[in-house]
């Protein structure tokens, strides 16, 4: 088809080779009401010629952020991984879903592979899993599974069936765990927050006085939330402190590491999450430091009873018939909770297929380096200060002008999205005004691209 | 004041050494991009080739059957140290390819989703490539502005000027979402407190409805038991006086109903609940209506069919998959509200500051994020709106008008020929029936009839997958044994194709 052709060399021009040209903007910015303007983005009866679609195509590219940009740093993710964008054109091309083995008899195995392969290198010996439609997910699929473990009437009868159910995470952990409080019925009251440490590491023993508190009031604590690379100080909670709590009072582990996972890729780093093997559950996204295509997000569960299945599944038995011709084992969909699933599993494969693990963990130390660089050259800048936190994120204070701090980081964000220059996000935390969160993930980012950040921040707010 | 010092120490590894930059030379970077971009370019032929034009050729198999043992050796699936040349790597995309099912081949009628369009695959394959990610202006202008006007013009036809909604990574989601805001417009102190301190809430639906009700309402703490069935007619469609009933024993038990889901275009049979109706109940009694539109939405497309979904513009909030009808592809999937109060945003909200810093230097009520329950949301709006746009509301109406034509046709064909029995008319594009062998014509008054009967569609299924001729789903039904379901909705498919099934089936189950 000649339109899908055309289409196709536009979008590998545009949008995959200049978005990572680092001469090319990162953003062309414009104000929502000139950019509704100029999309044209009305709905009407009539169609319109392929050209005229080709150009849609093109503006959608022209105004849309180059998340692959080598000065894009907004988020937790960032840069271009070919093979497992490969993978994402083709599993848009087949359209599968994955509920059954019959629809989705490659992906369906694949899935599992990796899997099994994730299991392995948390530590496991058996487990179980499943690739979800974000961590957000994950981290809810955990709360379920706890919940159902030790209260399993509550499929049928609802949360009512038990006492006042509380879950335990530290402050610096993902929104999730409130939103997914709310989600479940559970409460974001319920959601009991143990403070962190300077480092943005939750304290044990406070865990512990929450616990007994919670026990007191006469409230059923059954989960804890360690989080393995927290969002803004990319901290690690102590995992093998908090699991002897939660060993001795029987608590479900659930360890969030959707941003930190990738660390157990490294040999040099995976003592950052010391003490995984002990968590019940563990969420971790490829798609963030490993750059595999978005959605990429896993839940892995140490876990022989099909706890998975037996706490999701509803039995539909228009698509889980039980006298299908293979072996029903291979029909996963009612591990999930999603009914129509995407093979995500497929972009991880194919891209650990073309890379190998060795690549893999070569990436992710690469990573880690280059944010010590950047701390080191940060303070040699006037005005500025630069503080590694965690492993992979590095924060940049702006010390000029302190009594007008707060108001810099705005300013400077603004001039750079205006400019296209480069993009890093910023935010309050903890009492401290604004400060820059430089994330450091693709292995296209070198030294002359930090040493670029901080001339640029440093420039872009001379005059304030 | 800063975290200088301290984090200095989070550098220490166990033995306390600190950790230097040892990872090659810093200076360059470590990827090739133009390796990468040839590996796409070549892929991209294998794709076009193996699954969009092999994948769509009658000539070709729906599907390469393996059994998952075989199937896991041809794949060679081991993860491993070290990675593999550009060849074999393109290899492994056409084995991927080839053992995949062919979803947009004429005749895979399988499940709600099937057939090509190629603008909006080019919507697909632009949104990978963007890798956007949708909770913010700052990152996702043009997507964030772009789901804007595709709710609203799915919300227009629906029959609301104004209005809330999103995307959804499903429609299971969409389903659990309108389940939320229901029960927080009822008691918005469930965010904080939970379902602890409430009465017990009821939600209705039919016993045709998908299972995603169920596994909402367990998910979200209100127990599968209280999900009340309500009964339906033969043809499948909920009874308003059974739903009266059932919320008034509801009530006299002592539980609060708060929530209805019927459904437009239910799984097996495609029937649509009458909504005028049930909407009269649900006014009375206060309740929320959730129009679960997954599969039947598109109707609203059609000016000829859309009276299917009469009544529709009276719910609270209605799911709509674009990604089964209207061919664009997984996921599409919409939620679409009548509130205005932001309840969406006020239910779901979590304000985190990293995200949604309130001194931005844009209007800050762009990012949506905050109305989703996920975090990182995929730009689903692309496909649809692009392919909106190249065909226009005609263009898809015309669509969904020939989805009915195509299943006219296949009925009539079907009555003409022995051994076809129909469930019952259909009233969408679901075609439900039974196959009758020779072997079992006349013997109905058998005691073991019934049991035959249920025998035949997993033999036949067996046979057109090991062939690879095509694909149709079968399943039981209440009290009916296996039975086909075959749903017309591919823009591909012509009346041969049709003629062709008809013909397949008797082939594959004239033995049997």
């Amino acid at each position: 088809d000649v339109f899908l052709q055309r289409s196709m060399s536009m979008i590998l021009e545009e949008a995959v080779k200049k978005a990572t040209d680092v001469r090319q903007k990162v953003c062309e910015w414009r104000s929502p009401e000139e950019l509704k303007e100029l999309l044209d983005l009305e709905l009407r009866d009539g169609g319109e010629s392929e050209a005229q679609i080709l150009e849609r195509c093109r503006d959608a590219i022209r105004y849309s952020v180059k998340t692959t940009h080598p000065h894009f740093f907004n988020q937790l993710y960032a840069g271009l991984e070919p093979y497992s964008m490969v993978a994402s054109f083709i599993t848009d091309a087949l359209k599968p879903s994955l509920y059954t083995y019959e629809v989705s008899p490659v992906f369906t195995l694949m899935e599992d592979a990796v899997l099994r392969k994730m299991v392995q290198i948390v530590g496991w010996e058996e487990g179980d899993g499943i690739f979800n439609a974000g961590g957000s997910m994950s981290n809810m699929y955990a709360m379920n599974l706890a919940r159902y473990r030790d209260f399993p009437e509550i499929k049928e009868l609802g949360n009512s069936a038990a006492a006042r159910l509380v879950v335990f995470t530290s402050q610096e952990c993902h929104y999730s765990i409130s939103k997914a409080a709310a989600l479940m019925g559970i409460g974001t009251k319920n959601v009991f927050v143990v403070p962190s440490d300077k480092r943005g590491k939750m304290i044990p023993s406070a865990l512990e006085e929450q616990i007994k508190s919670a026990k007191s009031e006469g409230a059923v604590p059954f989960i804890v939330n360690a989080t393995a690379g927290t969002t803004v100080l990319g901290a690690f909670d102590p995992i093998d402190e908090i699991a002897d709590i939660c060993e001795k009072y029987k608590l479900w582990l659930h360890v969030d590491a959707c941003w930190g996972g990738a660390v157990l890729m490294s040999k040099k780093h995976r003592h950052l999450m010391k003490g995984i093997q002990r968590a019940n559950s563990v969420a971790w996204n490829p798609h963030k430091m490993l750059m595999a295509c978005l959605q990429c997000s896993v839940f892995l569960i140490r876990d022989k009873t099909r706890l998975l299945q037996r706490c999701h599944s509803a039995r539909a038995s228009y698509l889980f018939q039980q006298d299908k011709f293979y072996d029903l084992s291979y029909d996963t969909g009612d591990k999930s909770v999603q009914c129509s699933r995407k093979p995500d599993a497929f972009k991880f494969w194919l891209m650990w297929k073309a890379l190998g693990t060795r690549e893999l963990e070569q990436r992710v130390d690469r990573a880690l380096a280059i944010v010590v660089l950047l701390a080191d050259v940060g303070n040699l800048i006037n005005g500025i200060k630069s503080a590694k936190h965690g492993c992979s994120g590095c924060g940049i204070y702006d010390e000029r002008n302190r009594t007008l701090k707060k108001h810099v980081a705005p300013v400077i964000k603004e001039r750079m999205m205006k400019k296209g220059s480069m993009m890093v996000g910023y935010q309050p935390h903890g009492g401290k005004a604004n400060f820059f969160r430089m994330v450091v993930i693709s292995p296209q980012v070198s030294r002359q691209d930090m040493d670029f950040v901080l001339d640029e921040i440093h420039s872009l707010g001379m005059d304030l | 004041m800063y975290f200088y010092v301290q984090s200095r120490f989070s550098l220490l590894t166990a033995d306390g050494q600190t950790m230097e930059p040892t990872v090659g030379d810093l200076s360059d970077p470590l990827i090739n991009h133009t390796e990468g971009q040839l590996f796409l370019h070549e892929a991209f032929k294998i794709i076009v080739e193996e699954v969009l034009c092999k994948g769509t050729d009658v000539k070709e198999k729906v599907c390469e059957w393996k059994e998952p043992e075989e199937l896991a050796l041809l794949l060679d699936l081991e993860l491993r140290e070290k990675g593999e040349q550009k060849e074999k790597l393109l290899q492994r995309v056409r084995d991927v390819a080839k053992y995949s099912v062919k979803t947009s081949h004429p005749r895979f009628f399988n499940q709600q989703f099937a057939g090509v369009d190629y603008h909006s695959l080019a919507g697909r394959f632009l949104s990978e490539a963007l890798n956007t990610n949708l909770f913010t202006y700052e990152v996702a202008p043009v997507f964030v502005l772009m789901e804007a006007e595709v709710l609203r013009g799915l919300r227009e036809l629906v029959g609301w000027t104004e209005g809330d909604g999103l995307f959804c990574p499903g429609g299971s989601t969409s389903n659990m979402y309108a389940l939320n805001l229901a029960r927080y417009r009822l008691y918005p102190e469930v965010k904080s407190q939970g379902l602890w301190s409430l009465p017990r809430l009821t939600i209705f639906t039919s016993p045709e409805s998908h299972y995603s009700v169920k596994k909402g309402a367990a998910f979200m703490g209100f127990g599968m038991d209280n999900v009340i069935f309500v009964k339906v007619d033969d043809g499948g469609h909920m009874i308003p006086e059974d739903l009266d009933e059932k919320i008034k024993l509801s009530k006299s038990q002592g539980a609060v109903p708060h929530f209805v889901s019927c459904t437009s275009g239910t799984t097996v049979q495609g029937a649509f609940d009458p909504l005028d109706r049930i909407a009269d109940v649900c006014d009375k009694h206060k309740l929320w209506l959730h129009v679960d539109a997954a599969w039947g939405g598109s109707v609203l497309f059609s000016k000829k069919h859309r009276h299917l979904m009469k009544g529709v513009n009276r719910a609270n909030s209605v799911a709509w998959n674009p990604h089964k009808m209207l061919v664009a592809g997984l996921q599409c999937s919409v939620l679409l509200l009548k509130d205005t109060t932001n309840l969406l945003k006020k239910c779901h909200g979590a304000n985190a500051s990293y995200l949604f810093q309130q001194d931005k230097f844009y209007d800050v009520n762009l990012d949506i994020g905050d109305k989703s329950v996920q975090c990182s949301r995929k730009v689903d709006c692309l496909k649809l709106w692009l392919m909106w746009k190249a065909v226009g509301s005609t263009g898809l109406e015309q669509r969904v008008d020939k989805a009915f034509f195509h299943t006219r046709y296949l009925v009539e064909q079907m009555k003409k020929r022995d051994g076809f029995q129909l469930l019952r008319e259909p009233e969408f594009v679901n075609v439900c029936f039974w196959f009758i062998p020779p072997s079992l014509r006349g013997k109905e008054k058998n005691a073991d009839y019934q049991n035959r009967l249920a025998k035949v569609a997993p033999v036949i299924k067996e046979r057109m997958m090991k062939q690879g001729t095509m694909m149709v789903g079968y399943q039981p039904l209440g009290d009916r044994v296996n039975f086909f379901r075959i749903t017309i909705l591919s823009p591909l498919i012509s009346q041969k194709d049709l003629d062709f099934f008809l013909d397949e089936i008797e082939r594959l189950g004239n033995d049997v």
